[in-house]
């Protein structure tokens, strides 16, 4: 194959992506027409990872008001948040439990998406963008998780940030200085300190949220030239305008969540879920408190990775980051029944990790 | 030999005060030691773990001292809120606050946080010693009037719950939920009606630019 033909391939590979033809309005949003049947929820599920992301950013600038990202002033400004700033525990609130319900929907969304074999052709970099902004939505959570500057925060830190450095062992040669380094540049010092806090508070504030954006207009651009995937074998039967019945619909589906997010934050203080002694402020000298781990939606990779050698769960770690870029072309030829088949093991294997991971640890332990 | 006598005289002298020293020193020794056990014994400087095992059995969530202590790590130490770290005054303090042997004394001790004298204070050192074999007893003894948090979950709830009674964003999820529902039903109808008017407004909004492009 010569240059001038991958040229012209890869050349010809964008022009399907991003017709010219259709960069326009009429095209993009009075033509775009989303099918109905069963599967029909699933296209709600990104709309509304979305719009958890905006009220991370509006509650997230609010914060940044207050928040003193330095090791001394961090748990205090937090304490003095949910204190004594008019309405500063809710909105604290609403960030955390947000930051939730967006990694849950961003989950729930690249699920639906593979059941109903949305990344096939032209759809490829639609889906490798999305995968892209899930990885990127898991390290604002790890990110976001120091911020507090407690004892939770500080030590759940330092065992994911060692667990980096553990990949070295299991790369040849030179590569094995890679996860060391990589540590080492996320870390700053010789342990989790001041200058961690910085690092991570500049990729959750600044970098992180640069990126997203990036990478969600690359996504969201591409969902509008393609429109809605077919989503099911047969071809619906009926559709509805995406302007404005589906807009109606979803605007309508997002006021009822905000309603929801705002009664839970305002009733139910995310951080009563843990136990207290790991809401202290952060102690370097005392002891390492029992019942460190990372937030829920790291359980299904936490709980397999006490329980197993840590070579299993990155090489099954690896495979997945592999599977999930490669989606569009290993499952080109499946059915949506095989398909819907391997989104429900998936499913099933996060929902028991995540609820019961605990109790299958204990029982593995004993 | 003489000298040896001499020597022998002068060794037995020497002895004498030897013994003498000793006895002495030994009577001190012997005196600080019954101080310091009668002190000890009157006055236990460590925390009742048995609360903490009852409470963590019972609530299954892990705490610590500082449920009753100002420090984590109990009262045993030379750090903030230990008995080391105490001036005079506050020893003061601390010995009137472990003779208060009967329920309703004002209880100051500087070991101790809101939560811990407020026990003191309500139940008396000697139910709260005699509590010790049965934890759950403590709770019904405090009662549910006390709220130090003001979090609407009872201090004696919060014990039972292994919460926090000093922290009222810290509670049993789902109490908490029900009462600051309760609390904020108000809040909660005006953003119910505000959402639905700017959802409404935007669903117009939508609607007039769709028809305007139709045109």
């Amino acid at each position: 194959m010569s240059l001038n033909s991958v040229i012209n391939s890869t050349f010809q590979f964008v022009k399907d992506r991003f017709p010219v033809e259709k960069l326009n309005y009429h095209s993009m949003v009075e033509k775009k027409e989303v099918p109905v049947h069963k599967m029909s929820w699933g296209y709600y599920t990104g709309g509304l990872t979305m719009f958890f992301f905006m009220i991370q950013v509006v509650t997230g600038l609010f914060l940044l008001f207050y928040y003193q990202p330095t090791v001394s002033e961090a748990n205090v400004s937090v304490e003095y948040i949910n204190k004594y700033v008019a309405g500063g525990s809710l909105i604290r609130n609403m960030h955390a439990w947000s930051s939730s319900c967006m990694i849950f929907c961003a989950v729930l969304h690249l699920l639906t998406a593979f059941a109903m074999k949305s990344f096939v052709k032209p759809r490829e970099i639609t889906w490798i963008a999305g995968v892209l902004l899930l990885f990127i939505t898991f390290t604002f959570g790890f990110t976001g998780y120091l911020l507090p500057w407690n004892q939770i925060a500080v030590n759940a830190t330092k065992v994911g940030l060692q667990s980096i450095e553990y990949i070295g062992e299991y790369l040849p040669g030179q590569l094995a200085d890679v996860p060391r380094i990589i540590r080492e540049t996320f870390q700053g010092e010789a342990s989790v300190g001041q200058s961690t806090l910085g690092r991570f508070y500049a990729l959750h504030v600044v970098i992180l949220p640069l990126t997203l954006v990036s990478l969600l207009g690359l996504h969201l651009l591409s969902v509008q030239i393609h429109g809605m995937s077919q989503g099911v074998d047969k071809p619906a039967k009926k559709s509805e305008k995406f302007m404005s019945i589906f807009i109606f619909k979803d605007l309508s589906l997002w006021a009822f969540i905000f309603l929801c997010l705002f009664t839970v934050s305002m009733c139910i203080p995310f951080e009563s879920f843990l136990p207290y002694p790991l809401l202290a402020p952060y102690n370097p000298l005392g002891s390492t408190p029992a019942g460190i781990k990372p937030e829920w939606y790291f359980f299904f990779v936490y709980y397999p990775l006490e329980m197993l050698p840590f070579w299993v769960i990155l090489l099954a770690s690896m495979i997945l980051v592999g599977v999930l870029i490669l989606t569009p072309w290993i499952f080109k030829g499946a059915s949506r029944k095989t398909l819907g088949f391997l989104t429900i093991l998936a499913s099933l294997y996060l929902v028991v990790m995540t609820i019961f991971g605990e109790q299958i640890y204990e029982l593995f332990k004993h | 030999m003489s000298f040896s006598n001499t020597e022998t005289v002068e060794n037995s002298k020497d002895l004498k005060q030897i013994d003498l020293k000793l006895k002495t020193n030994l009577s001190l020794i012997a005196f600080a030691s019954s101080l310091a056990l009668s002190f000890m014994t009157a006055n236990p400087a460590q925390a009742y773990p048995e609360y903490q095992a009852f409470v963590e059995k019972n609530s299954k969530r892990s705490i610590n001292c500082a449920m009753c202590h100002i420090n984590e790590g109990g009262p045993v130490g030379n750090s903030k809120g230990q008995i080391g770290s105490l001036s005079e005054e506050e020893l003061k303090l601390l010995s009137k606050a472990r003779i208060a042997f009967e329920p309703g004394s004002d209880v100051h001790s500087p070991i101790l946080n809101e939560f811990g004298n407020k026990i003191i204070s309500a139940v008396g050192k000697k139910k709260f010693l005699e509590y010790k074999t049965s934890p759950e007893k403590l709770a019904a003894a405090l009662g549910n009037e006390s709220d130090l948090d003001t979090d609407g979950i009872p201090d004696a709830q919060e014990y039972l719950d292994g919460t926090d009674p000093l922290n009222k964003f810290h509670g049993e999820p789902v109490k908490l939920f029900w009462i600051n529902l309760n609390r904020c039903k108000t809040h909660v109808i005006l953003t119910v009606l505000a959402v639905i008017s700017i959802n409404f407004g935007l669903l117009s909004l939508v609607k007039g630019i769709s028809s305007i492009k139709k045109k």
